[in-house]
């Protein structure tokens, strides 16, 4: 190991031993700073990374410090940090105590840097069933709801049937290829036209567990249970981190085989179209606001593989933007939520009229939120479905981005319907809702300015996002 | 001899997982599964990969199975009302693809000359070499992992 190893390694050193100090900590002040701790942390990382140019890849260690992973651990980092400063709060009023939560979100965190450094699968696959390990305790954390430890156990039992997948169609694919170098093996799974069969195959098993881990349909059905039963900063960061991990592996993974993407292009043009059709359609019949959240988010997942699946440039530059609106606004949303949630639970749509109007603050970011999920200037929303689209059209996917179109149109019924509660009609006999915090309200505000930003500035971003797309 | 060896093998793995799977006795499953462990370890030696085969053995139907079966009994799960000697129909098919396992492997050690070495057979030495080496960051990833494995069993099996 030489110096240049561990320069490539540091923000993997600097979070694994946050989570061991902030576990430390635990044995001598019980529960408390742990939060703080894992701010400083995270933010520790964050600067890291933005002050160390991209190094070469380290072969020994099989993790490369390219600009795609530094790009990346900017955005787990920052989603952390939010995920940590709006569960803050909610945890003291749910009575969610102990270091271990925050231990937790840093692992998780862990293990989405681990994947977005990896430059082999086996990395790759560590640190995608790091990040999930960590969501299974999260989504179970809170013992005081049968809810939470019932989602856990749907969420682990799918879950060990994802990595049991992707474990095995790593395997053929290394039977395949016999190297487990992400770029190499990705190059001869179709090199010169023609498909190695055992690597489709492994291609194959590989998709459905990546699928899961997206919640692109088929293999949705955990996403709702899940969403609806967790504690939600913890949905929050699930929804947001564990999709974005999900799409960075397809993204060190797609671009690596070339024209060879062609080969994957009917199984994503299916995951895409069912999810789009399905998810909006299914959000439009739920009353619980989670529930809703959750088919939400399976229909932009759908949006996000239809850029994925024109292999072009333009399309993996419109995912990566996707990605950072995409978590922007959901930890909005589910931001929001959970800072209005104090001894009532507030879950049903029907409980969020007139919130607009008690809770200014929460009910705005709500609405903004919304407003961007549906796609509406001058918000983020808009500027990412735009460039999903364009790049669509461009892939000579004009059927598919018909589609998308439409039920992206669908979706503004069922979006708009919130902000309608929240504000057009007066509140009666409304549930108390909570009032937010310090901690959360610098969370929401951060977050709603960057759905605000990007949506009337994206020109910095989009030319980052460019240059970190070899 | 060897591919015969190899498909008999093969269906001992397959027919003692899927009984495995189907088996509602806990404890049953859990034999049929180490079953299935021993018979792949086989197959690991006839490949010529000795030291897998015995990882095989050691830890899966070893340390793993050994701790399945302690943790069931210890809970319970298994049905107590049932507690009586297992009938002969009951481990018959285990017996049957136990004995299979030990005869392919005896036949393999006897009547096989010792499988002809390759020029430089993988030593315990290069394994670990490979395995610390070029991925020891993994290594290291796996214990963060069973770090937490135990972090979260400890918060959520505590009493509240």
């Amino acid at each position: 190991m030489i110096s240049a190893d561990i320069w490539a390694s540091m923000p993997l050193i600097i979070i694994a031993a946050g989570i061991i100090f902030v576990l430390l900590l635990g044995a001598f002040v019980p529960g408390r700073h742990g939060t703080i701790t894992g701010v400083i942390l995270l933010l520790a990382s964050a600067l890291w990374t933005l002050r160390t140019p991209p190094l070469p890849v380290a072969p020994l260690l099989g993790i490369a410090f390219t600009p795609f992973a530094r790009f990346f651990i900017l955005l787990f980092s920052l989603t952390a940090l939010i995920t940590l400063l709006l569960s803050h709060d909610y945890n003291k009023r749910r009575g969610i105590h102990g270091e271990e939560y925050p231990a937790t979100v840093l692992f998780a965190t862990f293990g989405m840097v681990v994947l977005a450094t990896s430059a082999n699968l086996l990395n790759l696959f560590l640190g995608l069933e790091g990040l999930t390990f960590a969501f299974y305790i999260l989504t179970a954390i809170d013992r005081n709801s049968p809810d939470s430890t019932e989602a856990g156990l749907k969420y682990l039992l799918q879950g060990a049937v994802s990595a049991a997948l992707i474990a095995f169609g790593i395997a053929l694919l290394y039977a395949g290829v016999g190297t487990l170098e992400i770029n190499a093996a990705m190059k001869s799974v179709a090199s010169g036209g023609k498909t190695v069969p055992v690597a489709y195959a492994g291609w194959g098993f590989l998709l459905m567990g990546l699928a899961f881990k997206v919640s692109l349909v088929p293999a949705h059905l955990w996403t709702p249970d899940v969403y609806q039963g967790a504690p939600t900063p913890v949905v929050a960061f699930l929804s947001t981190g564990s999709k974005a991990a999900g799409f960075a592996a397809l993204l060190l993974l797609l671009p690596a085989m070339g024209s060879g993407i062609s080969m994957l292009h009917t199984p994503l043009c299916c995951l895409s179209l069912f999810s789009m059709v399905l998810g909006n359609l299914a959000a439009l019949r739920q009353q619980n606001l989670k529930r809703m959240l959750a088919y939400s988010s399976i229909a932009q997942m759908g949006y996000l593989t239809l850029a994925l699946l024109t292999g072009i440039r333009e399309g993996f530059a419109a995912v990566i933007l996707y990605v950072v609106i995409y978590t922007a606004m959901n930890l909005s949303a589910f931001g929001a939520i959970s800072s209005l949630t104090g001894e009532n639970r507030l879950e049903d749509v029907e409980d969020f009229r007139g919130v607009g109007f008690s809770r200014p603050l929460q009910g705005g970011v709500l609405a903004l939120s919304m407003f961007a999920l549906a796609g509406i200037p001058p918000t983020a929303g808009f500027i990412g479905k735009f460039a999903i689209f364009a790049a669509a059209l461009k892939g000579n996917e004009l059927p598919l981005a018909v589609i998308g179109i439409i039920t992206a149109l669908i979706s503004v019924y069922y979006y708009l319907r919130v902000v309608a509660l929240l504000y057009m009609q007066p509140a009666d006999g409304e549930k108390l809702s909570n009032q937010a915090t310090v901690s959360e309200m610098i969370a929401l505000c951060a977050t709603s300015a960057v759905i605000l930003l990007l949506g009337v500035y994206p020109g910095p971003l989009l030319e980052l996002i460019d240059s970190i797309l070899r | 001899m060897e591919q015969v060896v190899f498909y008999i093998l093969a269906a001992v793995v397959l027919i003692a997982t899927l009984f495995s799977i189907t088996e509602k006795h806990a404890v049953h499953a859990i034999i049929y599964l180490a079953t299935s462990f021993f018979a792949l370890a086989v197959i690991f030696y006839l490949l010529n990969a000795p030291l897998v085969a015995v990882f095989e053995v050691i830890i899966y139907a070893g340390a793993i199975m050994v701790l399945f079966l302690f943790v069931i009994m210890m809970l319970e799960l298994g049905h107590p009302e049932k507690i009586l000697l297992p009938g002969v129909r009951d481990w018959a098919p285990a017996l049957l693809l136990g004995v299979v396992t030990l005869a392919a492997f005896i036949l393999l050690v006897l009547h096989h000359p010792p499988p002809a070495l390759p020029a430089n057979p993988v030593k315990i030495r290069d394994f670990a070499t490979v395995l610390f080496r070029k991925y020891g960051v993994a290594v290291e990833i796996v214990s963060m992992q069973l770090l937490f494995a135990l972090v979260g069993a400890l918060y959520l099996g505590r009493r509240k």
